[in-house]
């Protein structure tokens, strides 16, 4: 298993921190990509974090109240090794499913 | 291989063999996803040849967005696994340089689609410089190319590029469609002389199989053609890449119904093994071409004309593709609808089933 340390994002305007206001996520939850993760506030707004990935969460920094810059730490996830940094979703093998059947007179000649 | 004049291989090129290469190993099956069969045939052809390099937008530390390079960096150095800066001309420009100055690169550009600004330095100079330069610069290039569509990725992300590369004259393009071929054919292409574009379906990266490292095909056939995946009698499917895999699915349905399909794995894209198509459609006498590319001047269009200008007397039907249409590679949402499925292959091969001549 891989360690992914996602940092807290530059959420626009020449914002430079952010206050969190609630974690919508704890450690060893199992998050799915775009789940929010976070409430933060900045001088502008209250927003939602999406997860930019899916995986399991080892850990947040920072509580209620705490302030974090752009660029820090913010949550790290656990994902398998084989799919760290992947840009899109590891394809399943399914058993082959059909609707068309074939028919034919084979005339060996 | 043909074409002589544009290939460093027959012009006098001559590059050390390694001792490893010569002596096959003991029994060394073992079974791997295809990620971890390229990362094993780069590990090996960095350890076999020193003047090989790797390098490429996230081949070194992170050790790539698909974990192909993984590991590599650590273990041969920052100086012959690197990260270059997000610029497919400069990784192919400076590929060139490095083959004049006889290194033996292989780059990677991280998805089919970033090989679109690259398309100078490939088709104007690596392509065309043993030939330009009659024999004294050849380009031993493996350009790796995580290819074609089937993980729900963004655009650029999903492109088939054969057609585009096999039609640039001094290149060769092949794509692995498994584990075991992907480590055979990997380690073949880094070591020759001509510049190898390595089309990797990336839809197949995580699954295993096994990897006979001592032998690549159990039959004695040729590293350069093309290889029968299931034998039948009935119909030929022929494929590459991610497609292959699919076929064999198919193959197993038809059964069910009686039709006997023979799946031929083309691998290699340019030069096509034209005697291989015709040997088994010679047999079968029908055959379907099945690609994820869009139809209009897709490779299938070629696969055809070999098999029409081989087996015209004996063929019991116009050869069919099945492809991808012609529009953009949709996104994720859209992928199963434009990717030839197991349905839209069954049909084509009805069609050439039931041909009745006029």
């Amino acid at each position: 298993m891989a360690e992914i340390s996602f940092p807290l994002p530059d959420l626009g305007e020449g914002l430079i921190e952010a206050t969190v206001l609630e974690w919508l996520v704890s450690p060893g939850d199992q998050v799915e990509r775009n789940q929010p993760l976070v409430e933060v506030e900045t001088t502008k707004s209250a927003v939602e974090l999406p997860s930019p990935q899916a995986g399991k969460v080892v850990r947040t920094y920072g509580g209620p109240g705490d302030t974090i810059n752009v660029g820090e730490p913010l949550i790290v996830f656990e994902v398998p090794d084989n799919t760290a940094g992947i840009v899109g979703t590891v394809p399943q093998d399914e058993a082959p499913k059909r609707r068309v059947r074939l028919s034919a007179v084979l005339d060996e000649d | 291989m043909s074409n002589s004049i544009l290939e460093g291989e027959s012009a006098g090129f001559r590059q050390a063999q390694s001792p490893a290469q010569a002596q096959s190993p003991a029994s060394t099956t073992a079974v791997m996803s295809m990620q971890q069969a390229l990362n094993l045939a780069l590990d090996e052809v960095l350890a076999e040849n020193p003047r090989t390099l790797v390098f490429g937008e996230d081949c070194g530390r992170l050790g790539g967005v698909f974990r192909i390079t993984d590991g590599l960096q650590a273990k041969h150095g920052e100086q012959r696994v690197f990260d270059t800066p997000l610029a497919e001309s400069g990784i192919l420009g400076m590929s060139v340089g490095l083959a004049m100055a006889g290194f033996h690169p292989i780059p990677e550009v991280q998805f089919d689609g970033f090989a679109y600004p690259a398309i100078n330095q490939i088709v104007c100079q690596i392509a065309r410089m043993n030939y330009r330069s009659r024999g004294t610069l050849p380009m031993p290039i493996t350009l790796r190319v995580p290819s074609f569509g089937g993980i729900r990725a963004p655009e650029h992300h999903g492109e088939s590029l054969e057609a585009l590369f096999a039609h640039v004259p001094g290149l060769k393009v092949v794509s692995p469609s498994n584990p075991h071929e992907a480590y055979h054919l990997l380690k073949y292409a880094a070591t020759r002389p001509d510049p190898v574009i390595f089309l990797e379906p990336k839809s197949r990266y995580w699954q295993k199989g096994e990897v006979d490292a001592a032998r690549h095909d159990a039959d004695g056939g040729s590293p350069t053609g093309a290889k029968v995946m299931r034998a039948g009698r009935h119909v030929t499917l022929v494929a590459w890449g991610a497609m292959v895999a699919r076929c064999l699915q198919v193959a197993g349905l038809a059964a069910e119904d009686g039709i006997d399909v023979e799946v031929l794995d083309l691998r290699w894209l340019k030069p096509i093994d034209a005697e291989a198509l015709a040997a088994s459609v010679r047999k079968t006498r029908r055959a379907v071409v099945v690609h994820e590319a869009p139809l209009t001047s897709g490779l299938g269009a070629e696969v055809a004309q070999l098999i029409t200008q081989a087996c015209f007397d004996t063929l019991k039907a116009p050869v069919e593709r099945v492809t991808g249409f012609d529009v953009p590679y949709p996104s994720g949402d859209l992928e199963d609808e434009y990717i030839p499925n197991i349905d839209r292959i069954l049909f084509g091969i009805q069609r050439v089933l039931e041909y009745k001549r006029g």
